[in-house]
């Protein structure tokens, strides 16, 4: 019968089972009465015709299972026969079911808890309303060819009212703000949100109200909704919030709702005000300020609006002549744009739990199969009383699938602390990190669904075999006859292809936490150009200054600042200390929308724009970053002075092509009125440093004077003498006593900072390292289990070996001679493999190239010597065999 | 019952049996039994218990379908027939089953002259 139509039998023989079973009866009993009428009608009394009409129809009990059995109807009894008996093997036998759902527990769990990770973090919609609807719109401009930008409030507009595939768009920008008021200073992460923007992401307030439409006048509307958290941890849950004040960066604002629990967008906000929009951010197309979330109207795609867009952003650059060639909109959906850089690292994490999982069933059909050897004959017999083949396939797979499900339950708890552990050692920015379930139902499922996969598939060998099964040929080993020559060396031909994948398997993981390891390595050991020892640094968050900012005020930070570093200097322990607007490896990069060199004409501006950073004097001393030409910035390069400029080596070369620039000029703005360059002399140059990101090679930079300019925020730098963690307490104390509003934050020691930049590298390749081990482990029991069953099998061929004069020592080599044969062909499978897998993961490498010969040598040394050990000590059982009792097996 | 001794039938041949029966019209279990009967002339027992098994593997091979109908004397039974599948089958049987016979019977007639 054809599988489909079976399934189908089966399928509604389980469905109408009862009925089935009546209509047996009734047809049965139908058959004996109509015999009983005949026989009735040919004179026999009633009582007398229905026990012979019963006589001549025969076992009623018998024939009645053997219909059951033709209707398909026993499939279930059988199986339960099959499980029970099953159950009880595994049970007589605890030892290799202890390690046999071990095996497969270690895969299964590591599996499933990547899994659930991949799928919280990539795969489940986000928790918003049609969210597969929502996109996010980006800006891309000849002025930073690099970056996928915000958009300008009037592209915003534009898009808003003229896109016709889109139901709406709202836009908003996240800022940094200093709440007082509610305890010491504290810095919240607050969204300024447009119109529309909550309808858009289909969320209800949980208390109060949302912003409404109302909220969004064009005067500054102070109200403000509260995340559930904020309400928690800020307003001690207090039931009457509503109304309560806010005071943020100085302005009251009133709390008119509370968010519901579940949202949570932008990711972390603690409140969410209506965006204050001040004049020229309202017209200036080139504020790329805000982030734009659009909604596609049902039915429509990404495809449909890509034109539209291209259509708003060529009528924007016929508009405005600033926005030069190639300005465009780009429309992502929201899920891609916050997942995409993790995308390749968390399906490589995938793909290496796979292999674990892989190699787990692997182990477990060469488990099943050893043993399966010594289950022939219990096999034999019971094909000789008449079990069909099929049956006999069907315990095999049912006692691999107890396993698995075994291994499968046991997996499900491992994942889910594997699952917590993630979040443990997850880097705190890492997305979606807070929808992480322990356990969910996908997460169960998927155990479930690979303990499943993974006991069909490693009871694919030994079912195989049982298939084989030649009741003649085992039902004489038992007598004494030989062994069938040829079955058991296909058994152990199939026997040493698992060891081959297994190596191979556990060889490609070995390269790949190898390689990312070694990432990690040369990330932490990286000379980012700069002291790291030492070294403290820390936030002190303002309000940002608005863009027509007046010079009284600038004055004011300026004093301000000054204030702040003295202060600082003067607190024991502290040797040197220099500000700067943003942070050492924090990241982040400030570029001007204009940068001009006076480089000869003819030379190409480069793509990779150079970033700007402000500076206090001493900050290269302080950091140790050399001055390779002209001087550094001192308290002379204040307000009023000339305006100057350092820029790196890096930006040196890249804009002039030579590191002698001191003397150069560049320009950042031009007169307002004769839309000339404003120049600034550059006073020198300095040596290159990875201050913005270890990993990447220092970028052009230039530096200008904090003194000169002045700006709210400080990122703070303290070289101090001592190991720096104890003196950042005493430093915000003296900083309160003169700002008690200020904050203090991120308050961190560059060994730390460092160590944090890179904690995604090191949590994936701590997860890889986990994988090859557990990988590693399971590849040595399944070779040293295969050794073994194959020196047992052989051990009478040694007998006759070593009656006619083999030396023990030549029986040892041979046997680990050919176990290393294997262990080298899977070694070799594996690193080809495992070169073409690596170049997956070449984008997460650094220091390091995917095809590393040291790393490929290396790794197979070690594979060859530890494999060499697994195998030696079945080798060694061999060296021990005594001819006179191995023969008396034949 | 017939006075000569009637013969087992042959492992194999019932599902035959039952497939040339119901081929001559629509029967319940009970009618297939005494079709045979009356069409082997009683020359044939069939162990009457053995013939629903028989029946239902037949039904599954799609050899016979069943419907529920009502007997010649108002009872509910269930009705078999031919389907396509069968009917083709009764005749590959059929026709494998006559060159044997007539094989056998060839081959018993041999006379030893003729050896």
């Amino acid at each position: 019968m054809k599988p489909l139509a079976w399934l189908r039998s089966v399928a509604s023989a389980l469905l109408h089972r009862s009925r089935a079973e009546d209509e047996l009866d009734e047809e049965l009993r139908a058959h004996i009465s109509s015999r009983a009428d005949d026989l009735e009608r040919s004179g026999v009394p009633r009582p007398e015709a229905e026990r012979r009409a019963r006589l001549e129809f025969g076992g009623y009990q018998k024939f009645k299972e053997e219909c059951r059995e033709a209707l398909g109807l026993h499939f279930f009894e059988t199986l339960a026969q099959d499980i029970r008996f099953g159950l009880r093997m595994l049970r007589k036998s605890p030892g290799f079911t202890a390690v046999a759902v071990l095996t497969l527990a270690l895969g299964i769990g590591a599996n499933t808890a990547i899994f659930s990770v991949v799928n919280a973090v990539l795969l489940r919609p986000l928790p918003l309303k049609d969210s597969s609807r929502i996109l996010s719109v980006t800006t891309k401009t000849p002025m930073f060819p690099l970056f996928n930008l915000g958009n300008s409030w009037p592209a915003f507009q534009q898009i808003r009212s003229q896109a016709a595939s889109l139901e709406d768009a709202a836009v908003y920008n996240t800022t940094d703000r200093t709440m007082t008021g509610q305890g010491g200073p504290a810095q919240l992460r607050v969204a300024s949100v447009s119109d529309g923007f909550f309808d858009e992401l289909g969320t209800k307030a949980g208390q109060g109200r949302l912003l409404r439409p109302g909220d969004h006048r064009p005067s500054e509307n102070l109200v403000a909704l509260i995340s559930d958290a904020m309400w928690r941890t800020h307003f001690g849950a207090d039931p009457a919030v509503i109304g309560r004040t806010l005071v943020l960066d100085g302005k009251a604002y009133t709390v008119v709702g509370v968010a519901s629990h579940s949202f949570d967008f932008p990711e972390k906000t603690d409140a969410w005000i209506p965006i204050a929009l001040t004049g020229a951010a309202e017209s200036q197309p080139t504020y790329f300020m805000f982030q734009m979330l659009a909604k596609l109207r049902r039915g429509r795609t990404v495809q449909q609006l890509t034109p539209e867009l291209d259509t708003i952003a060529k009528r924007m650059m016929h508009d405005y002549a600033d926005l030069g060639d190639g300005f465009s909109f780009n429309a992502t959906p929201l899920l891609e744009t916050r997942v995409q850089n993790l995308r390749t690292a968390y399906l490589v994490l995938l793909g290496a739990s796979a292999l674990v999982l892989l190699l787990g069933c692997v182990n477990l059909a060469s488990l099943l199969l050893a043993r399966g050897s010594a289950r022939q004959r219990e096999m034999a017999m019971r094909a000789a009383l008449g079990a069909s083949r099929s049956r006999l396939m069907r315990q095999c797979f049912v006692e691999s699938c107890l396993i698995a499900l075994g291994g499968g339950a046991i997996g499900a708890l491992l994942a889910s602390s594997g699952v917590e552990l993630f979040r443990a050692i997850a880097p705190a920015e890492t997305p979606r990190l807070n929808e992480m379930a322990v356990v969910s139902s996908s997460l169960l499922l998927w155990s479930v669904a690979a303990s499943l996969a993974s006991g069909i598939l490693s009871g694919l060998a030994p079912a195989r075999r049982a298939a084989s099964a030649n009741p003649h040929d085992s039902l004489k080993e038992n007598l004494g006859g030989k062994q069938a020559a040829g079955r058991t060396l296909s058994q152990l031909r199939l026997g040493h292809m698992l060891v081959v994948v297994e190596i191979a398997l556990a060889f490609i993981l070995l390269i790949g936490s190898a390689l990312m390891t070694q990432t990690v390595s040369n990330l932490l050991h990286q000379d980012p150009g700069f002291r790291t020892d030492h070294l403290l640094t820390f936030d002190l968050p303002r309000p940002r200054l608005s863009f027509d900012v007046d010079d009284a005020t600038i004055a004011r930070e300026i004093d301000r600042l000054k204030k702040i570093l003295e202060r600082t200097r003067a607190v024991p322990g502290v040797e040197a200390v220099a500000a700067s607007d943003h942070g050492v490896l924090s990241s982040r990069t400030m570029m001007h929308s204009e940068l001009h060199t006076d480089a000869a004409a003819g030379r190409e501006v480069p793509k990779r724009r150079a970033s700007a950073r402000y500076v206090s004097p001493g900050y290269f001393n302080l950091l140790g970053i050399r001055l390779l030409r002209g001087r550094e910035f001192t308290e002379q390069d204040a307000k009023g002075a000339p305006e100057v400029a350092l820029v790196n080596q890096a930006m040196a070369r890249a804009y002039w092509g030579t590191p002698d620039v001191a003397g150069r000029r560049i320009s950042l703005e031009r007169d307002q009125k004769t839309k000339q360059p404003i120049w600034i002399d550059v006073v020198g140059v300095v040596d290159d440093a990875r201050d913005v990101q270890v990993a990447n090679e220092p970028m052009p930079e230039y530096y200008l004077p904090l003194l000169q300019e002045g700006t709210s925020s400080l990122s703070m730098a303290v070289r101090t003498m001592a190991e720096p963690g104890g003196i950042a307490q005493t430093i915000s104390r003296e900083i309160w006593a003169a700002f008690p509003d200020q904050p203090v934050t991120h308050v961190s020691t560059m060994t730390q900072t460092i160590s944090e930049s890179i904690g995604d590298q090191r949590m994936r390749s701590t997860l890889l390292m986990v994988f090859a081990g557990i990988g590693f482990a399971l590849a040595l029991i399944g070779a040293y289990g295969v050794v073994s069953y194959s020196v047992a099998q052989r051990i009478p061929e040694i007998g006759i070996r070593m009656a006619l004069g083999a030396t023990p020592d030549g029986v040892l080599r041979m046997v680990l001679r050919q176990s290393m044969v294997l262990v080298a062909a899977g070694v070799g499978i594996g690193g080809g493999a495992a070169f073409g897998l690596t170049r997956v993961i070449a984008s997460q490498l650094y220091g390091v190239k995917p095809g590393d010969p040291a790393t490929f040598v290396l790794s197979t040394i070690l594979v060859l010597i530890v494999a060499c050990l697994a195998c030696y000590l079945p080798a060694r059982r061999a060296m021990r065999v005594d001819p006179m009792v191995a023969l008396r097996y034949e | 019952m017939p006075a000569a001794t009637p013969a087992q039938i042959l492992p194999g041949t019932l599902d035959l049996l039952i497939l040339k029966a119901v081929s001559l019209g629509p029967l319940h279990g009970y009618g297939v039994l005494l079709r045979i009967e009356q069409i082997s002339r009683g020359a044939l027992l069939i162990e009457q218990g053995a013939l629903y098994p028989a029946l239902f593997r037949l039904v599954r091979q799609r050899l016979l379908k069943a419907r529920w109908g009502t007997s010649e004397n108002n009872r509910r039974a269930k009705f078999y027939e031919l389907t396509s599948a069968g009917r083709k089958r009764l005749r590959e049987e059929a026709d494998g089953w006559n060159r044997l016979a007539a094989a056998i019977a060839s081959a018993l007639s041999t006379r030893p002259e003729e050896a």
